[in-house]
């Protein structure tokens, strides 16, 4: 199939001794908004070719870790190292062209734009190979490419997640992070973005997720952190934490 | 018959000045996020900057037209950081300071037009500029020149406008943040800069208009920036603010409308004519006869 050539798997940055730096790595992350602190102190690690999810209910920061990661959030401390380099504080465009970037919650497709639009802005900070990209997307998503000229208002549910997810790729990502992709989908359809995601990872890319639904998540995903009101209270492989009976009691409805 | 055609040439004409305004006046509302609602008094400005340099430079049109270009380009990209630090919180039009700013500006403006030129007078443009002759005339219907290039320079601009919007990177950028600024940045487009080529836009656009103007009126005053800007600013309410086609339509429409009651009512009455009638739209289509896009 599709070759890898917008993704960056495993490459670069040897940490000491040969083993592979993490791509992602957060240390002491606290971000408030005003008096509200949303993180209170938060570290985690991305390594290259990983899916690595968070796990949380509402309010539990999920959202404001990825949004700090990608450069949007103003009273940030602590510190965030992306591919070796320390972020924290940099604007969200230079990021994305360094290559991060973000599935939003809720998909934030633009509605009144067109499927082709919408792709397009996601390459807005790297218009290099805008066509090869384009029609890698649409190798992933045909339907993308049989609704390109539509105004995105028109897509079904699962379409629009797949048009969030097809202009991520348009950036050529380093680290895609989604939030919460399940949210408000069809039990079918989550299926197939998160069956989407996996094979995403299988041709190189890294991924950090949200999500409440912790099932299907971690099925997905290698490893897990499990949020609660802005710390991190549980971290593990996904086996683990579909094991673990505190998990299990709030997260898996057993 | 007659009177009617000549009146609606007219309408078109002035119409199209309308549309520009409120065309750049939407542009920032929807990019800048600011209500400029002094965008007319800028453009006035820019009249009397290229009245000034056409004086000096023995009536010189191209230069009259670079000056009017270049001081309201860069009028609107000087009042640029002015809203941007007055905006407390980016991601959403935050109306209050963003008009008490402008208001500042547009009183500022007329105020150094009715000192500081022409001792507060009305001030003539000169005939290379505005000509002399009517380009054609048939019975009661005459065209003017300013009249010819104002309709030209409208039915181009509009055009290029468009194009800009539906076809390039800045254009597209531009669409998104108008439908939703907090998820444009999301996927990295960043406002404040983008923000700034709008301001540049709206300057290039209102130099533009500057010159159309002073070729259609042939004259303009310290007060006129204010006339107008109430009439814009009507216009993008009635259209429905922040709508761009809906902008063209109710420009084109004021113009025409006051036109007509220019002829066959009376010149004096246009104003309080024009405004009944929208007044009536406004409280039977609270938000715009197209929507508001806020
Ligand atoms: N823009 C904001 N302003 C103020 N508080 C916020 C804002 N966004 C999130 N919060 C607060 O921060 C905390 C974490 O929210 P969020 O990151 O959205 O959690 P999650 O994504 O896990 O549901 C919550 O208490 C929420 O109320
Ligand atoms: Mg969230």
């Amino acid at each position: 199939m599709a070759s890898s050539s917008t993704a960056a798997p495993f490459r670069g940055n040897r940490g000491v001794g040969g083993i592979p730096a993490p791509l992602l790595s957060i240390t002491s992350l606290c971000v408030s908004y005003g008096h509200i602190r949303a993180l209170k102190g938060v570290s985690l690690e991305v390594n290259r070719g990983e899916i690595v999810v968070l796990i949380g209910a509402n309010g539990a920061g999920k959202t404001t870790l990825l949004e700090s990661v990608l450069g949007i959030n103003a009273q940030v401390t602590g510190s965030v190292v992306f591919d070796g380099k320390s972020i924290r504080g940099r604007a969200a465009d230079r990021n994305v062209r360094a290559g991060l970037c973000l599935v939003p919650e809720g998909r934030g497709v633009f509605a009144s734009m067109s499927v082709l639009d919408n792709l397009l802005l996601g390459a807005h900070n790297n218009m290099r190979n805008v066509t090869a990209h384009l029609n890698r997307v649409y190798e992933w998503f045909p339907i993308l490419r049989k609704r390109r000229d539509q105004v995105a208002r028109t897509l079904s549910g699962g379409e629009r997640q797949m048009l969030a997810i097809g202009r991520a790729l348009m950036s050529a990502p380093r680290l895609i992070m989604v939030d919460e992709p399940s949210i408000g989908l069809a039990p079918i359809v989550v299926n197939d973005i998160f069956a989407i995601l996996k094979k995403l990872n299988a041709e190189g890319y890294t991924i950090l997720l949200s999500e409440q639904n912790a099932y299907k998540a971690l099925q997905c995903a290698h490893r897990g952190y499990v949020m609660e009101t802005g710390l991190v209270t549980l971290a593990g492989s996904s086996e683990r934490l579909l094991n673990d009976p505190g998990v299990k009691a709030a997260y898996l409805g057993a | 018959m007659q009177v009617f055609i000549a009146q609606v040439i007219n309408g078109l004409s002035t119409g199209s000045i309308y549309v520009l305004l409120v065309t750049g006046f939407n542009l920032l509302l929807l990019v800048a996020m600011i209500i400029h609602f002094s965008y007319p008094q800028v453009v006035v400005f820019s009249m009397y900057i290229a009245w000034l340099v056409m004086k000096y430079t023995g009536n010189s049109v191209v230069l009259g037209i670079l000056a009017a270009l270049g001081s309201s380009i860069l009028l609107s990209l000087i009042s640029a950081p002015l809203f941007q630090k007055v905006m407390k919180k980016r991601g959403e039009v935050d109306i209050n300071t963003s008009m008490v700013l402008s208001m500042g500006i547009g009183m500022i403006i007329t105020d150094v037009l009715s000192h500081a030129f022409n001792n507060g007078l009305p001030i003539a443009f000169p005939a290379s500029l505005v000509g002399s002759a009517p380009v054609l005339r048939v019975g009661l219907i005459s065209v003017t020149t300013g009249q010819v290039w104002s309709m030209g320079i409208g039915i181009v601009v509009v055009s290029l406008f468009f194009l800009l919007l539906y076809r390039t990177r800045a254009g597209r950028a531009f669409r998104a943040i108008a439908e939703d600024p907090s998820g444009a940045r999301l996927v990295g487009i960043p406002l404040l800069r983008t923000g700034l080529y709008s301001y540049t836009l709206s300057g290039l656009l209102g130099g533009t208009i500057a010159v159309m103007f002073a070729m259609l009126l042939g004259y303009a005053s310290p007060g006129l920036g204010e006339q107008v800007a109430h009439k814009v600013l009507a216009v993008s309410i009635i259209a429905g603010l922040g709508n761009l086609v809906g902008g063209l339509f109710v420009g084109l429409g004021l113009g025409i409308l006051e036109a007509l009651v220019q002829g066959y009512v009376s010149g004096s009455w246009s104003n309080a004519i024009a405004f009944v009638i929208m007044l009536i739209i406004i409280l039977v289509k609270p938000k715009g006869l197209f929507g508001s896009k806020l």
